[in-house]
């Protein structure tokens, strides 16, 4: 590393509240963001960069960080996640569709609050359940979800395939829109969708951040990590939970219709099934419970993984030699492996093993 | 030492308190008051139902019968979370700390009354968030600085060892301002230092804030050095109540210690 944070001395408490205290991370970051994330990539990038890598990376580090929320923050169990996607999918398909004036951030946002309430009415057993039951009644939500867009239609405006293309669809990103030179082929290009995609995705990462660094994150993790205490010191146990599984299936509805929108262009409750639920589960375990950087780190991880297998095979053996049978167990069997290795040896999953690296380079040479 | 209870306003009245679990009796008809103020220390062998009593007055068991009446309020069931905004802060026998959490954050939520910020004024960091959260960090440097924690401000509290995570406890009691302090074995499994350092700390803040202090304690020395008033139980009954010296010298206090057989 090569800057640290010796001799820095927070002066304020305003700044030691920071989300970067140091004057170096603040930079780097903001570089990254604004000249790597929406420069050069936005102007570089290839079709298959922006579709296949960077857009799904963000939507299911989104979902992550939505589970993670509920799970690693607050210590409850779910496996509702996708359910609660497709919640958020179908509410933005709706929004967009029926009413003419709709402008995708306003219908993203709309779509995370439905999910939202869902998640709140089938976080409602939390109050009086834990843990592996708490998984079954999450588990509701998912088959909630696939039972309720299969049997009633008009979710899905009667279309018989079951499965409703988007891009044709006309929709607005901003007002004014047309006033731009931004026309709606920007918009609906992988290019635009990036730009969306990244938008919404670190204004939720600011959001998350400023909960977890105020009392509301506190208040999670004081549910989460005793909550008999937490009721002791006068934390209303059920509001905060609540709370929780709104805010988690907030991310998680945003990242539905993300999902939808950005990332495959069809609307699909058949892709929101259960193993999409337990995949964004593994990100969160991979990433590290309760860390922002985690959820991102398991989701780029979990989802990179075959595809970089994929490349390193058709780099080296040439291309289309690894048939995707090979690809999928062999990520099976390698995130099932660190999963393994993680929870024995290092619970914090890669976030846990950033910051100890980190701690190790701050003390080198001088310890171990 | 305050010598003149008998003048004072009682701020906790105990009235017949009766718990059982399952039918095995924890507490048979307890009545005591804590008056404003006193340091009242409740004494008794293992399996006494002291815990049991400190749970019984902030509401974490609910007494089978018997009123509790806190300030004015008489109440048949308290609540936990009623119990805390009327003022009783508590700490735990067996440590209750927020283990995920550091040093800062666990007495930062010990202030958590004192954040009225929604969770979406917190996600956008507009509104009140800044200056409550600003307040709370304030007042949390200070209760740092009087129980000598700046150091380890940032570690998380697993990390610790067992004496400062009991005064880290009490750091995160103290952050809400209570009017009243229930500290179950503060001193428990500490050096004779560190027990030292406890008492100063507990008496201090009797007698600069005026907190009223309810503590369980089995080191005698201790429990004669700090307490105005001192409450003892066996087997779930209540055997004495008076100053330390009337205490000391009531003979079923004296059976019960030296385990003359019931
Ligand atoms: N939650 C509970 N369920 C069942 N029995 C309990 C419970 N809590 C306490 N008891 C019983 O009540 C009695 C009093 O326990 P309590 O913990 O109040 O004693 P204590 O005086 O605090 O003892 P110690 O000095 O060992 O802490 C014991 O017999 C204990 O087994
Ligand atoms: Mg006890």
């Amino acid at each position: 590393m090569y800057y640290r944070e010796a001799g820095r001395l927070v002066k304020s408490f305003a700044a030691d509240r920071r989300m970067l205290p140091l004057m170096e991370d603040r930079f780097v970051t903001t570089l990254f963001v604004v000249v790597v994330m929406y420069g050069l990539v936005t102007w570089l990038a290839s079709d298959y960069i922006f579709s296949a890598i960077l857009i799904p990376m963000m939507v299911l580090g989104v979902a992550t960080l939505g589970l993670n929320i509920a799970t690693g923050y607050t210590g409850q169990l779910s496996l509702g996640t996708a359910g609660f996607m497709c919640f958020g999918a179908f509410a933005a398909f709706n929004l967009i569709f029926r009413l003419d004036w709709m402008y995708i951030p306003l219908a993203f946002f709309l779509a995370g609050l439905i999910a939202g309430l869902m998640g709140i009415i089938f976080g409602l057993p939390a109050l009086r359940i834990k843990g592996f039951y708490l998984i079954v009644s999450t588990l509701a939500a998912q088959f909630f979800a696939e039972w309720v867009f299969n049997a009633y239609p008009w979710f899905l405006n009667y279309t018989s395939s079951g499965v409703v293309n988007l891009p044709p669809f006309h929709y607005k990103v901003f007002p004014f829109q047309e006033l731009t030179p931004l026309n709606d082929a920007f918009w609906h290009s992988s290019r635009g969708r990036y730009l969306i995609t990244l938008t919404i995705t670190i204004a939720l990462i600011v959001a998350c951040k400023n909960m977890v660094r105020s009392s509301t994150g506190r208040n999670w993790m004081a549910v989460r990590d005793m909550d008999i205490a937490a009721n002791v010191i006068g934390i209303s146990v059920a509001k905060t939970k609540l709370m929780a599984f709104f805010v988690s299936t907030f991310y998680c509805g945003v990242a539905g219709a993300m999902y939808s929108y950005c990332y495959i262009g069809n609307l699909d409750f058949m892709i929101f099934n259960l193993r999409r639920s337990f995949l964004v589960m593994f990100m969160v375990i991979v990433g590290g419970l309760g860390s922002i950087l985690g959820s991102f780190l398991g989701a780029i991880f979990v989802y990179g993984w075959p595809i970089l297998v994929t490349r390193l095979g058709d780099a080296i053996f040439g291309g289309g030699t690894l048939d995707t049978a090979f690809v999928e167990n062999n990520s099976k069997i390698v995130v099932g492996t660190i999963i393994i290795v993680l929870l024995i040896r290092e619970p914090g999953g890669f976030a846990a093993l950033w910051n100890t690296s980190k701690q190790k380079l701050r003390v080198w040479p001088f310890s171990k | 030492m305050n010598t003149s209870t008998d003048s004072k306003n009682p701020i906790l009245v105990l009235d017949n308190i009766n718990l059982s679990f399952k039918g095995v009796k924890a507490i048979t008809d307890i009545s005591f008051n804590v008056y404003e103020g006193e340091i009242c220390a409740v004494i008794g062998p293992n399996g006494a139902g002291k815990s049991s009593m400190l749970n019984v007055i902030n509401g974490v068991y609910i007494p089978q019968e018997g009123t509790i009446t806190f300030e004015g309020k008489q109440f048949k069931k308290m609540k936990p979370g009623t119990a805390a905004s009327m003022g009783i802060g508590r700490t735990f026998q067996n440590i209750a700390l927020f283990a995920g959490m550091s040093t800062l954050d666990n007495i930062m939520t010990g202030r958590n009354s004192f954040h009225k910020a929604t969770f979406w004024e917190t996600a956008l960091n507009v509104g009140r968030v800044r200056s409550e959260e600003l307040a709370s960090r304030e007042e949390v440097e200070k209760i740092i600085e009087f129980l000598g924690l700046q150091s380890i401000r940032k570690t998380p509290v697993s990390s610790l060892p067992y004496g400062l995570q009991k005064r880290v406890e009490l750091g995160r009691a103290l952050a809400a301002q209570p009017k009243m302090l229930l500290l179950d074995e503060p001193m428990a499994g500490m050096t004779m230092e560190e027990k030292l350092d406890m008492s100063c700390f507990i008496q201090e803040v009797n007698r600069n804030l005026g907190t009223t202090v309810v503590l369980i304690e089995h080191d005698m020395s201790v429990v004669m050095d700090v307490s105005d008033h001192v409450v003892v139980m066996d087997y779930g009954k209540k055997i004495g109540d008076g100053t330390p010296e009337e205490v000391m010298n009531n003979q079923d206090v004296i059976d019960a210690y030296l385990g003359v057989s019931h």
